[in-house]
């Protein structure tokens, strides 16, 4: 058995994939739905109160499935992504891995595979918001839809890197995943300042919405800076791990 | 290569205030089963510890010299939705030679595990974990074992399984092996350090260990008739340190068992006293690991 298979059979055995594909998926579904059937909906639980919805379009169903499983799909991915990169959360696990194998050895099929599937699904909700809207509304834009779900996987792979390096300093589990929530927040928060705004990671998910409407592509500074960074937070982390003890 | 697999010189570890380890020198030769023994916190854990890389030294050196080192924590744990099969192949994957499937087979065999090979370790006992801890450590065939505790929550049948185990990769690897049961280490270790306190205060075989604190040496007559009169007899010889009637056996001390060898006997012939028995009180390890780390 390699490494690599150890890391897929964590995935499935432990339910992650499921965890991770049912969010995803389940938002693929709903943002289109709830986008077509709102006005109806509104009309019958409105209780006779006038509200102004806007028109079903494709545009609204994909940012609904954005906006939808981006907040619950992150929260998942970070506590998903946390146990399986907080490695020394049990050191007497860990001691089996690291007296057998290097650090590089051990984290590199762990972000690979969590990477994967984290962008796996992501990418697989996206499919099926864009299948769903196709019949329900409209077609959405073939072009903004696969370049704005691939950023969106980009930073979601970002957000497993940050995990990572999280992971390097504090070993417990819920604590990887919340300071790791509580990092891509503030990263988000830097975005308020409109010189550092193109070059955020966080940029890529505005450009979702952004690219499917139909605007130009204009991400390249944040998807450099999102590989750069994440490149720089797994070697970080494989030097901070290198130096813990267990 | 050296005739020593493991050594460390001047050994220190501090947590902060604590100190862990004082300056421990130790040399374990290739081939031998090195007992580490002390009382709970004596530092034997942190020890094995920075043996295996996963503590680091404040001061001092040491060398493992191995191509393979396998280590056992006291605790061996395992994601526990993987099947026993699969740890002991993951571990031979990952540093082993490569055996196949048929070395994970016999390797489980050997620990008593082949009956639960298919089945996940999230539901096994802590004896199974160890016992399956050991294996995942022996089927990469390490050149160095640092086992710590390696029979602690084992029954005794299992204990003396996995010390069979143990005491037949003498010669074959060199196996550092720390324990709190003497017991355990006088019958596969034919080298031991005590530890006190982070300071190693003993290290030499155990029969000169045990020789060693010969030199106030009893022995227990029992008489028939009279114990205080052979008492008050042997007490004014000048090699006599300590005469004493216990359960109206008289046990008598002297400096040394040689002493005791060459005069006891001698003044005994001397007191018209009718001997049932004459016998070297044997001191137990554990005795002397109490001797020593007082």
């Amino acid at each position: 058995m390699s490494l690599l298979r150890l890391e897929l059979i964590r995935l499935f055995r432990t339910h992650r994939i499921w965890i991770l594909a049912g969010i995803f998926g389940f938002f693929g579904f709903l943002g289109p739905l709830t986008a077509r059937y709102l006005p109806e909906i509104v009309e019958r639980f409105g209780g006779g109160v006038e509200i102004a919805v806007p028109p079903a379009t494709p545009e609204l169903a994909m940012a609904q499935y954005l906006g939808n499983a981006l907040q619950l799909g992150l929260l998942g991915l970070v506590f998903v992504a946390g146990a399986s990169l907080a490695f020394d959360a049990k050191p007497e696990m860990s001691i089996f891995l690291r007296t057998r194998a290097s650090i590089g050895q051990i984290v590199a099929p762990r972000y690979i595979v969590n990477m994967a599937a984290a962008a796996g699904a992501f990418l697989a909700g996206s499919g099926i918001a864009f299948a769903v809207s196709a019949l329900l509304i409209d077609t959405p834009r073939v072009f903004g839809s696969v370049i704005g779900s691939l950023l969106v996987a980009l930073y979601l792979c970002f957000a497993v890197a940050v995990a990572g390096l999280i992971g390097g300093f504090v070993r417990s589990v819920p604590g990887t995943a919340l300071v790791t929530l509580g990092a891509l927040i503030v990263i988000g928060l830097i975005g308020l300042v409109p010189a550092l705004a193109p070059w955020l990671p966080s940029e890529l998910i505005g450009a979702f919405d952004a690219l499917i409407a139909g605007g130009p592509f204009e991400y390249w500074r944040s998807v450099a800076s999102t590989i750069v960074v994440s490149g720089a937070a797994i070697a970080g982390s494989i030097v901070v791990l290198r130096h813990r003890e267990v | 290569m050296s005739d020593y697999a493991v050594t460390t010189t001047d050994l220190a570890k501090r947590y902060g205030p604590t100190i862990a380890l004082a300056g421990v020198s130790l040399a374990v030769r290739r081939g031998s089963i090195y007992g580490l023994v002390g009382p709970n916190g004596a530092g034997k854990t942190t020890l094995l510890g920075v043996l295996a890389g996963l503590r680091k030294a404040t001061e001092g050196a040491f060398a493992v010299d191995a191509t393979r080192v396998g280590v056992l924590p006291d605790t061996p744990t395992f994601d526990p939705w993987l099947t026993a099969y699969e740890v002991v192949d993951l571990a031979l994957a990952l540093n082993g030679p490569q055996k196949g499937a048929a070395a994970v087979d016999s390797v489980l065999e050997r620990v008593g595990l082949a009956d639960v090979a298919e089945r996940r370790v999230g539901g096994f006992s802590r004896g199974m974990l160890q016992r399956l801890g050991l294996a995942a450590t022996v089927v990469g065939e390490p050149d160095v074992l640092l086992l710590d505790e390696p029979a602690a929550a084992l029954d005794p049948a299992g204990r003396r399984e996995v010390l069979d185990m143990v005491a037949a990769l003498h010669g074959q690897a060199t196996v550092v092996f720390s324990s709190h049961i003497l017991d355990d280490v006088q019958q596969v270790c034919d080298t031991i350090g005590i530890l006190d306190h982070g300071q190693l205060v003993y290290e030499g075989t155990l029969d000169d260990l045990v020789a060693g604190r010969r030199q106030a040496a009893e022995y227990r007559i029992t008489v028939r008739g009279s114990a205080g009169h052979v008492a008050d007899a042997i007490r004014s010889r000048e090699w006599v340190d300590r005469v004493s009637v216990i359960d109206d056996v008289v046990v008598v001390t002297a400096r040394s068992s040689d002493v005791l060898e060459r005069e006891l006997i001698p003044a005994l012939a001397e007191i018209e006293v009718s001997i049932i028995s004459v016998a070297p009180v044997r001191r137990s390890l554990e005795d002397i690991f109490l001797e020593v780390t007082q």
